[in-house]
């Protein structure tokens, strides 16, 4: 423990030490002094040791696994300062030391260590004067510090820095900066407040941002603290971060309560000729929880410029939602996955209105529901969203449970063009036992208002699923999916049939982590699985440690599903449904896998009592032992669909490289719900002519970010105040080119 | 008037008449006994067995053989064309099927044909006549997985032509093996490109497979020694 705990210190120690030097060289090359920034403000040296830091993370992540939200933390830091970032890791591994209790032999390290810390950032400081004796003073003050306060020199050294920027951006206020320092660092001092409660501020400090205020510290020593406008954009320490100032203008939460004190606060003034703009009169904090990501800007103006017609970019934007909205009667089920909430959050009324609030907030054009609870459905949701102008189709899963899944969508903008409700419950199917459902809608897109209104475009397909929950049994996730799938093959087809191209959006809650066997399934449309361990496909555990675990095998589903390893089903004018309805009526259409099923039945072995006998030609006798062949040829290793299908999200956020997390609960995050989309290829629209569909593939034009686990436990968890579920919902916006129509 | 191929003979208008008379093969002498049975049962339609999947159409398999030793201008196609069955559904389909050897096992100058039941494989028959077929050859090795991919798309009724297809043929040669498929009007190039494009999804051609487009009228005009079928072209 102490050699691995030794490894970790000194080992991100020596990066340090050799970092410090290309940072070095880099800042002679380029000093980042112009534009009022600090020298350590970003430039090539800090993408290159942000990656470094994040591979070394990651090794730490493995050892210290269930601390990973403390841990990452350096990680949203990446894009700070390298002062501040440098040392961080060291501190917070200081800072699990001693959580952890470990001997007063590790206290004597972690001294050693800290100063150690302090010498070359202090050599460093030796090139830049203003800081020298900042510098001096917070190194006192972190050697004086208490082992059991090591989060404070952290959240000092954050401090350092605000006050270093300002230093150097308004030199007269030197004196003065350095006076408010004095009575910040006694501030600090006095704050002994426990490590919990100092931790998840400096957690805040990253990522609950103010867009408006002023730097401020209070002087109660609460260290609540509001970051401003000016500061960010003076510094550009949060790259992130100034996207949210340029996301003001989209969808946002209104403010979240309890953060209203924190504006109380107050204001630390800046002096007389400072760099910043005069104070703004106070106005009621709102905090951007969630941020829309437009992407469409950019990629739009472009597209016009190479448009010869504009008036041919005919388009129809619309967004989609999918929202685990946590069942109540499965909340109730699984009160140990919520000991952390506060009882009014699990309140069922009190979830039902923050989530009518948030889909309000949203109005989604189509809404994707799962673990809809039925009686819920019915007094609650159906009335509000009928009365918003949806049309609703709701599943009920099968057996005991009472929940189900719930696809909604606008009237004015969509018809119904058919309707496929799925059970995944087959009893005659010995893998498929269990009580999951889904839902795949055939939409028209609708264009106009009024009377006015017409169909135009190619079809849609919106699919709504939940997979089962159990992480052993990702054979049965994968036979569940290829149902969902194969239903989507032939609304496609049928679509293929009458000359339209149909693009699909597929969500739910698939209950697999990202890059899983099952999400590679669906992304890449093959999966090869042959030996894998089943609670491997969806990564929701690792259970390797189990003695005994079951290992996937072909075939993967018996034929008597129909459905092959091609995710399609096996048709016929008997067994389709969906195509048979749009056939000529006496049509007699099989598929390649439908006519290779009957290939040895019993009426196909007997000799044809007219076949002559011709040596070499007809004398074949058809081999029984062959179809066994035929059979493992027909169901191979892999298993594959014809799907092309893209996630909105990349499970990672943006600027930080922190895991998204669509989930949270009390025994930890992850992602595992998701829209899937028909990407639109640059190719479709080249080859337009060339008798392509015009209007193949959904354009991405912007999503509601997520959050990472980190900020969510400092939310309390999940369900809290603002958000209802323990799933957060994801929001999409795609644009359809409706030229075809 | 116990040749078995009497019925072609009826309804053939074309040059196959005059040679029609010729010398019997072995082959065909040790059919004789059965022609009777055969030409009973012709007379009546086939018909899809009780529970059995029916086809869109009926269809009848051919095989032809050039007999080796003669110059192939004083063969009759008739002569060498041999009717092997007809069938009307999925089930009666494989009894065939399963019962004949793989193209790819046949032995010299060979072909299967698939036609609709009352199409003739020949140019001259009046379903062909204004038709073409598209041709594609093949390096051996290939013939017996292409063959079966095409007969089952055209047999499942997955090219969408309405009634265009007329029919398959697969013809076994000494370095190639060649599969083509016949439609009735060759000059309606919206059929004959769904057709090519069908063919290429259903038989999974590599990209650069060569693909030719050839009407009956164009081989009857360039094969001058009336080589008579499918493939020699």
């Amino acid at each position: 423990m102490i050699g691995s705990l030794l490894f970790y210190a000194l080992y991100p120690l020596s990066w340090y030490l050799s970092r410090r030097c290309t940072g070095q060289s880099e800042k002679d090359l380029s000093p980042k002094l112009i534009n009022g920034r600090t020298e350590w403000d970003g430039g090539t040296a800090t993408i290159i040791n942000s990656q470094s830091e994040t591979a070394l993370l990651d090794q730490i992540r493995e050892t210290m696994g269930d601390e990973k939200e403390r841990v990452e933390e350096p990680d949203l830091k990446d894009n700070n300062t390298n002062l501040d970032m440098d040392k961080e890791p060291l501190t917070v591994f200081l800072h699990k030391e001693t959580k952890n209790d470990t001997a007063p032999k590790m206290r004597e390290m972690q001294s050693a260590l800290k100063e150690e810390v302090e010498t070359p950032k202090h050599k460093n400081s030796d090139d830049i004067n203003p800081q020298q004796a900042l510098m001096e003073q917070f190194k006192c003050l972190q050697i004086e510090d208490s082992i059991q306060e090591v989060t404070c020199p952290k959240q000092k050294q954050t401090q350092t820095e605000t006050l270093d920027v300002s230093v150097l951006e308004a030199e007269e206020s030197k004196h003065i900066c350095s006076a408010d320092e004095q009575v910040l660092s006694s501030d600090l001092d006095e704050s002994k407040s426990p490590a919990k409660t100092t931790s998840e501020v400096t957690e805040c400090w990253d990522e609950y941002l103010a867009p408006t205020g002023d730097v401020t510290f209070n002087a109660a020593g609460d260290s609540e603290i509001v970051y401003t406008d000016s500061f960010l954009s003076s510094t550009q320490t949060h790259p992130n971060l100034d996207e949210q100032h340029d996301a003001q203008t989209g969808w946002h939460f209104p403010a979240g309560p309890g953060l209203a004190q924190e504006v109380q606060c107050p204001f630390w003034q800046l002096p007389a000729g400072s760099y910043y703009p005069p104070m703004e009169p106070t106005v009621p904090l709102e905090v951007v929880w969630r941020i829309w990501e437009d992407l469409d800007q950019s990629a739009a103006a472009a597209e016009c410029a190479l448009t010869p017609f504009p008036s041919k970019s005919a388009s129809m934007d619309f967004t989609v939602m999918s929202y685990n909205i946590l069942a109540q009667d499965l909340l109730e089920l699984n009160e140990h996955l919520y000991i952390h909430c506060p009882l009014e959050v699990l309140d069922w009324n009190y979830r039902c209105s923050l989530l009518l609030k948030e889909i309000n907030n949203w109005t989604p054009d189509i809404l994707c529901l799962q673990e809809v609870q039925e009686n819920h459905y019915h007094e609650q949701l159906y009335p509000f969203l009928s009365q918003l102008g949806y049309t609703c189709v709701y599943k009920r899963r099968t057996g005991t449970k009472t929940d189900g899944c719930a696809i909604c969508y606008r009237s004015t903008c969509f018809a119904e063009v058919a309707v496929s409700k799925l059970e995944f419950f087959r009893p005659e199917t010995e893998l498929l036992d269990r009580h999951n459902v889904g839902i795949v809608l055939l939409l028209q897109p609708l264009v106009g208002q009024g009377a006015g209104v017409k169909e135009m475009g190619p079809p849609l397909c919106v699919a709504n699923t939940h997979l089962l929950f159990n992480p052993r049994r990702g054979d049965v996730k994968l036979a569940q999916l290829a149902i969902m799938v194969a239903e989507i093959d032939t609304m496609i087809k049928s679509c293929k049939a009458k000359g339209q191209h149909c693009n699909v959006v597929l969500c739910g809650d698939f209950n697999s982590r990202p890059h899983t066997p099952l999400y590679q399934l669906i992304t890449t449309g093959k999966l090869y699985y042959q030996g894998l361990p089943a609670w491997m496909i969806s990564g929701q555990e690792d259970l390797s440690y189990k003695p005994a675990y079951h290992r996937l095998c072909a075939p993967l589903w018996p034929s008597s599903l129909g459905i092959t390893d091609r995710c399609q089903y096996i048709t016929s004018t008997t067994s389709s449904t969906f195509e048979s309805k749009h056939q000529k009526a006496g049509e007699h259409q099989y598929s390649h896998e439908f006519m290779l099923q009957l290939r040895f039945c019993p009426a196909a072995c007997v000799r044809p009592k007219d076949l002559k006998l011709i040596p070499g030609v007809t004398d074949n006798t058809p081999d029984a032992s062959a179809d066994k062949q035929q059979d493992v040829n027909r169901f191979r290793h892999s298993i594959s669909h014809r799907l092309d299908l893209k996630s909105v999200y990349k499970h990672v956020l943006p600027g930080s490289g922190c895991p998204e997390v669509t989930t949270l609960h009390s025994e930890g995050g992850a992602t595992v719900d998701y829209i899937f989309y028909t990407p639109k290829h640059l190719f479709a629209s080249e080859h337009k002519a060339c008798g392509r569909f015009a209007g193949e593939g959904l354009k991405l034009t912007g999503f509601l970010s997520l959050l990472s686990e980190d900020v969510l436990w400092s939310m309390n968890g999940l369900p809290n105040h603002i958000f209802p579920s323990d799933h957060l919902c994801l929001v999409a916006q795609f644009q359809l080119d409706l030229s075809s129509a | 008037m116990n040749n078995k191929f009497d019925a072609l003979k009826d309804d053939d208008s074309g040059d196959h008449d005059q040679e029609q008379g010729s010398p019997k093969d072995n082959e065909k002498e040790k059919s004789e006994e059965e022609d009777k049975d055969q030409s009973i049962t012709k007379k009546k339609m086939v018909v899809p067995g009780p529970g059995e999947h029916p086809l869109q159409y009926n269809y009848t398999f051919w095989y032809s053989r050039r007999t080796p030793g003669r110059p192939a201008s004083t063969q009759s196609y008739e002569q060498n064309i041999k009717q092997i069955g007809s069938f009307a559904s999925v089930e009666q389909f494989w009894r065939f099927y399963s019962h004949m050897i793989r193209p790819g096992d046949l032995t010299g100058h060979s072909d299967f044909h698939l036609f609709k039941e009352g199409i003739k494989p020949m140019w001259e028959d009046d379903a062909n006549k204004m038709g073409g077929k598209w041709i594609i050859r093949l390096r051996k090795g290939l013939a017996s997985r292409c063959w079966e991919n095409l007969i089952l798309a055209m047999l499942g009724e997955q090219f969408m032509v309405g009634e265009e297809i007329c029919g398959a043929v697969v013809s076994v040669r000494f370095q190639e093996d060649i599969i083509s498929i016949w439609n009735k009007t060759a000059s309606d190039q919206a059929t004959t490109a769904r057709i090519r494009d069908t063919l290429r999804r259903v038989l999974n051609l590599p990209p650069n497979t060569i693909m030719e487009y050839k009407t009956h009228t164009d081989s009857i005009k360039y094969s001058l020694g009336r080589l008579p079928w499918a493939g020699e072209c």
